[in-house]
């Protein structure tokens, strides 16, 4: 018989779409110049690297409030690292500032996931709550209310990354680092996350430990988060308290739920639309938080599976045994 | 193998399992037969952790089980396959089966795959299929699998012959036979007590909760015992 155990050979059509979606979106710094452009597109490499940290939990449904405070992690800890150590280096950066929010989930993740359901999200909710009090607490480390300004351009291969067409290149790059990553850990995983998401206590009785997984799970998302912290602090050139508040995990939790959580395509959908409709929105002033509400009403209402699970429902089913009796 | 002296189980006011005992010998197929409510997936699901006990004790191997993590059970060689079947239904046929053989190296997988291919045949033909789209027949093979997959000692079958047409029945009490012919202990529950009776060498007959009777199945099957309390 043949058995298919290569991690490329198990990667299916969605995963090979998000990372040719994403290698493609490599080049769009060649093209773009206007600056409200740029901006917009680098928010919605962060918006990605945020909605996959989302996704990936949900993998194992569990629903996580706490990308903001993990992005501060690996945000912060770039910003000082780069004002206070003189650490350049992008590639440096990158591994800090995804293994620290990676390390610190170890120990977190033993106490918040022997919690299920809605008292995971309250506890990762509250955990988004804390890390502001944490970052204003402790201004040695961190600047407090003044945050982490001045940051040092970032270097690759020699040269400064400080225009905002190199930052928009730069954030593509760490949000396609962020979907390969994904990829690798859903698929690798695949058997051992739909257990867990439908119905963990059958898969513990077949001898799965959930725990285990859930762990590297967590973990992964919190990595891939400090990612998203580490490209917002790049474009803002300042690692600030008000930049992680723990009501923006709302946010990346609506690009995965509006984009689609069946389909590692759904975060990057969700966060594309979601960020460019906000900025339109922004436009129209002191309505504009309503016009977004109300956006997220509709695509609920009228699009349960997400606009990728929407699309999905309009392909052929996969394909099906022939019917017999039972 | 498995000894269960005194297992209590309550679910909240409601007593499931009253101080019952079983004892489950090494390479024997033994076979719990009661109407609905009458404790056998109790009994079973406090086996596997699936249920907290509120007395008594259960012993596999000289091991005493409430020592043992719902999770590490399986390690210690039970193999569960639910009511109801219960399979993944978004995952594959394949997924499914190896998700009960998490513990073992993906080259060792394939060899555990294959070896139940050739008990079941429909895992070679519909290995990529979801296995939300099989049949009840074909899904309950594929949970028959997935506990098999870690090539336990013991096996515990929850009604599997529940809601299934004969020719499902007879390709399962088959499979059944083969396994207990390879040395590994069985213990089933079901309602359906003429096929079980078939495939099994001691039974107990449960009602409400508690033990009516035990012993070897020639005496169970008698027809004064089927009308009484089957």
């Amino acid at each position: 018989m043949q058995t298919k155990t290569s991690l490329l050979s198990r990667i299916g059509a969605a995963e090979l779409i998000a990372l040719a979606v994403m290698v493609s979106a490599l080049a769009l710094p060649f093209f773009v110049s206007n600056a409200a452009t740029v901006s917009l597109l680098t928010q919605i490499m962060i918006g990605v690297m945020g909605a996959l940290s989302v996704y990936i939990m949900l993998r194992m449904d569990l629903m996580i409030f706490a990308v903001p405070a993990f992005m501060a992690i690996g945000g912060y800890t770039a910003a000082i690292l780069s004002v206070r150590h003189d650490v350049t280096d992008v590639f440096l950066l990158v591994a800090a500032s995804f293994g620290i929010p990676f390390l610190v989930a170890i120990p977190l993740g033993f106490l918040v996931l022997r919690m299920r359901g809605v008292y995971f999200v309250l506890v990762t909710f509250v955990l988004a709550e804390i890390m502001p009090l944490l970052l204003f607490e402790t201004p040695r480390l961190t600047g407090g209310s003044n945050g982490i300004a001045g940051l040092p351009a970032v270097v690759a291969f020699g040269r400064p990354i400080e225009d905002s067409t190199s930052i928009l290149f730069m954030c593509t790059a760490l949000a396609l680092l962020a979907t390969a990553i994904t990829v690798a850990l859903t698929r690798v995983f695949r058997p051992q996350f739909e257990s867990i998401r439908e119905n963990e206590l059958l898969g513990q009785s077949l001898g799965l430990l959930a725990w285990k997984y859930k762990i590297y799970g967590f973990c992964v998302s919190a990595g891939i988060a400090g990612l998203a912290g580490f490209a917002l602090v790049e474009m803002l050139m300042t690692a600030h308290p008000s930049s992680f508040s723990a009501l923006s995990s709302v946010n990346y939790v609506a690009y995965t739920i509006v984009g689609g959580q069946a389909s590692i395509l759904g975060p990057l959908v969700g966060a594309a639309l979601l960020v460019w409709a906000s900025n339109l929105f922004s436009l129209q002033g002191e309505v504009s938080q309503g016009l977004f509400g109300i956006l997220l009403i509709v695509a609920v209402i009228f699009a349960k599976g997400g606009i990728v699970g929407v699309v999905e429902k309009l392909r052929p089913k996969p394909k099906a045994s022939r019917l017999t009796a039972s | 193998m498995l000894e269960i002296r005194d297992l209590t189980v309550r679910y909240g006011g409601i007593l499931a399992l009253d101080k019952i005992s079983i004892t489950v010998p090494k390479e024997e197929t033994v076979i719990l037969v009661g109407a609905n409510g009458a404790g056998k997936s109790s009994l079973i699901n406090a086996i596997i952790g699936m249920v907290p006990t509120a007395g008594g004790s259960m012993t596999f191997e000289g091991v005493d089980l409430a020592k043992v993590a719902p999770s590490m059970r399986a390690g210690h060689g039970i193999g569960y396959s639910p009511e109801g079947r219960r399979v993944f239904p978004t995952m594959t046929v394949r997924d499914n089966v190896l998700a009960g053989a998490s513990r073992i190296g993906r080259a060792a997988q394939a060899d555990v795959y294959d070896k139940l291919a050739t008990l079941f045949p429909m895992l070679r033909d519909k290995s990529d299929d979801l296995a939300g789209y099989l049949s009840g027949g074909q899904q309950q093979m594929v949970a028959i699998a997935r506990a098999m997959s870690a090539s336990p000692k013991l096996l515990l079958l929850d009604e599997p012959f529940l809601g299934l047409a004969p020719v499902w029945i007879q390709q399962i009490s088959d499979a059944i036979r083969q396994f207990s012919k390879s040395g590994v202990t069985v213990l089933m529950t079901e309602q359906m007590a003429v096929p079980a009776l078939k495939v099994a060498t001691r039974g107990y007959v449960m009602r409400g909760g508690a033990i009516l009777r035990e012993g070897p199945v020639a005496e169970l099957r008698s027809a004064a015992l089927a009308e009484e309390y089957l």
